[in-house]
């Protein structure tokens, strides 16, 4: 038997990663497309590469200055996956430009134009331009000039910036570098109107540069050019030494701002001494600069996407359902109390999980509330509905985790509002991330104390929860309710329970749980029963799961994978995972749900969790999984796995090379986001209609493709 | 809605536990929780609590509070146990517990504790009894000590209280340093020392085939499994000694692992199976059952006994009594006469009942002074009184508090020695004015039915006991002569008229 552990069986997390985000990046170049969602999905590939530089090309930058030498899972060294990257990014950035010089002429067939450079405009054009720099941008701007009394100033991280080289006017030599920050308070977008039936826009950023002499009166600008930087944003918190969570999390964001330059981006005409007087002073070396032939930040695509009108070049827009169960106005308590209720967003909308804690919050037989929040959205109506409960005398505890990368300083601003409305807030545990999405509401009922729980894949997030894929689970089981409230007094500091009805909680129990259950359908193949696992998930990058699926496969078990993200398991390997089949959906919406069925000799068990088969869900947060028991729950889980698993148009399926082939439409077009919006929409109808509400399965799970 | 809760402050962990009493007037566990503070291992250490220990107490105790408003909480019972008990400073610190976070905390004796810790296995309900069916020993391991309630046919034939509580020994290891290879023999040392005395002394003749264990540290491991094999909850000794065998073999963080436990919990889990892993190979059993219940379970079951509420019930006065028996029957006391005495007593006092306004409780302790009224004799003949008390008082008997224990030595000491009245009692012993008048009373019976019997041979048969007046009517079928019964009646019926202001009267048919 092979040795499952052998780094050759793995792929590296970083480049399956970028495999990722070249898959996101596909969906930008797929002409079936309308138009204008393109433009949306280039512009994701360049925010998801800015958080990649940020957090994953940084901490490998930290490990090869700290001399850190330990192989990764695919037995590369951290300078190794570098030089790795370094190509692969760079070669996926040239994509990405390629991609955007495309749109851009697709922009422009569709009545849209960018103008690129200042250069270009015409001279009415010109005029406005200068015009509107002189009233709106002007009075915003601060340039920053260096020389010897004034040192290379704070660059921002990813902010966008316009770069000079300056000479005293009659002194041409003698020359001075001078900065200025593109302000972010203003939008990207600048429309010069209506010319030949194209409507015409320029990025700031050239508006700026066409003026920046205006900034630097007896100063002649030799040369200039926008630029970006990113930085190390990896917060680094000794949380045994900070005596208070929140202040330590304020200053290392405040910090964040001044981590180590990892990447500069400038566009590719600019001038040489200008990009060497920003190498040297940001202290980025060759390969962490990127020449770039467009517009700097692609995620001015967004900005073009949001333009008013064209609405013919965009996907109609959909519009989540009512879940059938939960009609408008119902009482959420006496529906829950009927029976389990299943969740799928953004097909069914998201009001039930918020109505859930609204009604709590008013309701007089509600005792306690007890939530988990990870990330919120902006004007978070749970947030709201839990200072009500508080003000309403509700005993309400609330586990806002700060550590939420990119979300701490957000958090922080609610966390301090709850307090204020009197709600006990734990900011976190020490040395572990709580990303478990969990509402435990206290009822005290005619026949005694009731606990009515909402389990989820996905934050408590109602803005989020219209773009991510994610299943919840309302109930008021028994054992449940008991679990929750252990989980609840755990995250409060108390010892663990003695025991666990139905819940399995990372990080001390969860990955055992998974190895069991894998181990069980080897044990089940081996004794020739009927064994077969089916899991989807966002990454899977843990080695002893993925060793634990290698066994798995050899002893027979057929295992089924939908991985969207990052997946270092190889698929298709002789004698190592020959049973194995992985894909992954990029689509519309972005797969978030994570759902486990394990075959276990035709009495299969189905488990929907918070946590991805990464090490650091299984081993350094607070996760929690837990079963589906509802028969009718069960087959609508099983039919979301079928569905998914027959999807020909946005499914891109793991060769044994690594790479990823994308599954062509051979027969019927399926697109299973789009099945399950017409399948919400559907069970709606048939509500209104007076059926019942039952998803019918097309084919088995057990059916082969 | 109403809702009850149960706190321990143990010696190794502060626990609560809340109860619902439901519609259908039953308890249900709603919630549970536990904070980690070893207040015993200042106590063991140092014979006092220390301050931050105090703070970290009360400071756990408030939330509890905040748990118990959050669930309405309406009546609470809060205990402290050995911990508390053996703190050089117990007065003062109830008094800042009180005041720093509103609770009451009632200190128990280890005689309650373990009384309680019983209950709590009793909870359990069916399984328990199926248990006792056979030759079962109770093993309550806790911080200070391990107490052991052999049980035979379903009666529990002793209980004995040995200092080998899991947290003592920790401290005592701590001192020593042993290396990691030595640290099994230096607890079998410490262990087989006390547990030989009390194989000597109570575990001739018996055959022990279970264990229940009952402690804070190896039962959860047990019972989920991650021990080792387990069949409807119970595990074969040879398991357990494989499981005892590893944890000295491996690391604390292996172990930890393996067991899902945190890793300053594993030198205590190997204390207390090494403990267990002695009593096994000591008593001969062959299995171990955990329930896994706590002191906070006990609290329950004594608040529903209280309240009436429904449950699974075990007679836990037949345990005392067959306790009782026990000690009779080990200072050579005389079975038949106790039987006789016991049924004198409990015939006047049930006659009297209307006259002394006492309850069934206090009829339960009279049993019990009948069935131990000479076990002195085994120590002194000249001095019963003195030595039955001594006895009595120096003697576990689970189920009874330390004031009804004392209630108890008092009866059989007065049926022997002259009455000692409260004002001078008071000035040797703690005994209240409400136990006072009960050992008034109760000796008061106890010396009348003594008096019948001063022959013992059994003359009064088929007594009759009657009320008519202000005179107690004791009627016997008596063929033999009764003289001497009747003078030593005189002296006796003297206290009984003082107590109740009723003559008592023998009449001979």
């Amino acid at each position: 038997m092979a040795d499952f552990t052998n780094p050759k069986y793995y792929t590296n997390r970083e480049l399956s990663w970028l495999r990722f985000n070249e898959r996101v990046l596909s969906e930008a170049k797929d002409a079936s497309l309308p138009f204008m969602e393109r433009l949306k999905f280039l512009a994701i590939t360049s925010s998801n590469l800015d958080e990649f530089f940020m957090v994953r090309v940084a901490s490998l930058k930290d490990m090869v200055h700290a001399g850190y030498e330990k192989k990764d899972i695919a037995g590369m060294t951290p300078k190794q996956q570098l030089a790795a990257l370094a190509d692969a990014l760079h070669d996926f950035v040239k994509e990405q430009y390629r991609i955007c010089k495309d749109l851009e002429q697709g922009l422009y067939e569709n009545g849209i134009r960018l103008i690129r450079h200042h250069e270009d405009l015409s001279f009415e054009q010109a005029e406005y331009v200068d015009k509107f720099f002189e009233e709106k941008v002007y009075p915003v701007l601060t340039p920053m000039a260096v020389d010897s009394s004034r040192p290379f100033p704070l660059i921002q991280n990813k902010t966008l910036n316009i770069g000079a080289i300056l000479s005293k006017k009659g002194q041409e030599k003698d020359t001075d570098f001078a900065t200025v920050q593109v302000p972010g308070v203003l939008p990207r977008l600048v429309s010069l109107g209506e010319e030949n039936g194209l409507q015409l826009y320029i990025g700031l950023e050239e508006v700026i540069e066409r003026n920046i002499a205006k900034l630097f009166l007896n100063y002649d600008v030799l040369c200039s050019a926008p630029y970006r930087v990113m930085r190390n944003a990896d917060l680094s918190i000794e949380e045994e030494e900070a005596e208070d969570l929140l202040k330590e999390i304020e200053k290392q964001i405040r910090k964040r701002q001044w981590g180590e330059a990892i990447r500069l981006e400038i566009e590719e005409a600019a001038d040489r001494q200008l990009l060497k007087i920003l190498k040297k002073n940001l202290g980025v070396s060759g390969e962490d600069i990127y020449e770039v032939p467009g517009p700097l930040d692609l995620s001015i695509m967004m900005k073009m996407y949001g333009l008013p009108g064209h609405d013919d070049l965009k996907k109609k827009p959909y519009i989540p359902c009512q879940v059938p169960r939960l009609p408008a106005g119902c009482n959420i308590f006496e529906e829950v109390a009927k029976g389990d209720v299943l969740l799928s967003h953004p097909y069914e909308t998201f009001d039930p999980v918020v109505q859930f804690i609204e009604q709590a919050a008013t309701d007089p037989k509600v005792l306690a509330i007890k939530q988990t929040l990870y990330r919120v959205s902006g004007n978070s109506p749970i947030i709201k509905a839990l200072t009500k409960a508080a003000e309403n005398g509700k005993q309400v505890s609330v586990l806002v985790e700060l550590k939420a990368r990119f979300d701490e300083e957000h958090n922080i601003v609610w966390a301090r509002m709850l307090e204020q409305a009197g709600c006990h807030v734990i900011y976190g545990l020490v040395g572990l991330k709580t990303h478990s999405k969990i509402t435990l509401v206290v009822r005290a009922e005619e026949d005694g104390i009731k606990r009515y729980v909402h389990l989820g894949t996905g934050n408590y997030n109602d803005a989020t929860a219209k773009l991510y894929t994610d299943l919840g689970l309302l109930t008021c089981n028994e054992s449940i309710g008991q679990d929750a409230t252990a989980v609840f007094n755990m995250l409060s500091g108390y010892s663990e329970p003695a025991g666990w009805n139905k819940l399995s909680v990372a990080p001390l129990w969860l990955k055992k749980k998974l190895l069991r259950l894998i181990r069980r359908e080897e044990e089940h193949a081996r004794g020739g029963r009927s064994a077969k696992i089916i899991a989807k998930m966002n990454s899977l990058c843990d080695p002893d799961v993925i060793a634990a699926l290698y066994a798995a496969s050899e002893a027979g078990v057929v295992i089924k994978l939908l991985v969207r993200g990052i997946c270092c398991l190889k698929a298709g390997l002789p004698g190592v995972s020959e049973n194995i089949h992985v894909r992954s959906i990029v689509g519309d919406y972005l797969e978030h749900s994570r759902i486990f069925y394990f075959e276990n000799d035709m009495q299969p068990e189905i488990f929907l969790a918070s946590a991805d088969w990464m090490p650091r869900n299984l081993e350094r947060r607070v996760e929690l999984m837990f079963p589906i028991e509802d028969p009718a729950l069960r087959e609508e889980i099983i039919h979301i796995l079928d569905v998914q698993f027959k999807d020909n148009v946005k499914s891109h399926i793991l060769q044994p090379d690594g790479s990823y082939k994308k599954e062509e439409v051979t027969g019927e077009r399926i697109c299973c986001q789009e099945i399950f919006c017409e399948e919400a929409r559907a069970q709606v109808k048939s509500q209104k209609k007076g059926k019942s509400r039952v998803f019918i399965p097309k084919t088995h799970i057990g059916q082969e493709e | 809605m109403k809702t009850f809760a149960a706190l321990d402050v143990g010696s190794f962990e502060l626990a609560m536990k809340i109860y619902e009493i439901t519609n259908r007037d039953t308890l249900k566990e709603i919630d549970c929780v536990r904070h980690h503070l070893a207040l015993g291992s200042d106590s063991y250490n140092t014979g006092k609590i220390g301050l931050s220990k105090i703070d970290e107490l009360c400071r756990v105790l408030k939330e509890f509070r905040k748990i118990m408003d959050g669930y309405q909480v309406s009546e609470y019972k809060c205990y402290g146990t050995s911990a508390i008990r053996e703190t050089a400073n117990t007065m003062i610190l109830l008094d800042q517990i009180k005041n720093r976070t509103g609770l009451t905390v009632e200190v128990l004796s280890n005689s309650e504790q373990r009384f309680l810790d019983y209950k709590s296995v009793a909870f359990e309900g069916e399984k328990f009894h199926r248990i006792l069916d056979k030759g079962t020993a109770i093993v309550d391991i806790g911080g200070g000590n391990i107490q052991i309630s052999l049980f035979e046919n379903d009666t529990l034939v002793t209980t004995q209280s040995l200092k080998l509580g899991v947290l003592r020994i920790h401290e005592q290891l701590l001192k020593m340093q042993p290396s990691p290879s030595k640290v099994g023999l230096l607890i079998e040392e410490i262990a087989d020392g006390q547990i030989s005395v009390f194989k000597k002394l109570f575990m001739k003749d018996r055959a022990v085939q279970n264990l229940i264990i009952m402690d804070d540290y190896v039962s959860s491991v047990v019972k989920n499994g991650a021990a080792g094999e387990v069949k409807d909850g119970v595990m074969d000794g040879n398991v357990f000694h494989a499981f005892t065998d590893r944890l000295g073999s491996s690391g604390a963080e292996e172990m930890a692992d393996v067991l899902s436990v945190p890793e300053e919990n594993v030198p205590l889990i190997y204390i207390s199976a090494k403990l267990i892993e002695r009593l096994l190979l000591a008593t001969g059993a062959s299995s171990i059952w955990a329930p896994g219940v706590s002191l906070t379970d006990g609290i329950a079951y004594e608040y529903a006994e209280k309240k009436h509420i429904k449950m699974i019930s075990h007679d836990f006065e037949k345990d005392i009594l067959a306790c009782a028996r026990n000690i009779s029957k080990r200072y050579m006391g005389s079975k038949k006469r106790g039987e006789t005495l016991e049924e004198i007593c409990l015939s006047i006092f049930d006659t009297m009942k209307k006259v002394h306004g006492m309850g069934k409780r206090q009829r339960f302790l009279l049993q019990l002074a009948a069935i131990l009224h000479d076990c002195g004799k085994f120590i002194n003949l000249t001095n019963v009184g003195e030595c039955s008390y001594g006895i009595i008082m120096n003697t576990e008997i689970i189920g009874l508090s330390h004031a009804e224990r004392e209630a108890v030595a008092l009866m059989v000491r007065f049926n022997h020695d002259p009455f000692v009245y409260y004002e001078e009692l008071a000035k040797n012993s703690l005994v209240d004015r409400e136990t006072y008048r009960v050992v008034a009373k109760c000796t008061a019976i106890l010396r009348v039915a003594n008096g019948l019997d001063k022959s013992h041979k059994d003359k009064f048969k088929k007594l009759h006991t009657s009320l008519k007046d202000d005179v107690l009517y004791l009627s016997a079928d008596a063929d033999q002569d009764i003289l001497y019964e009747m003078e030593t009646f005189k002296e006796r019926a003297g206290f009984f008229e003082e107590v109740f202001n009723i003559r008592p009267q023998i009449v001979q048919k």
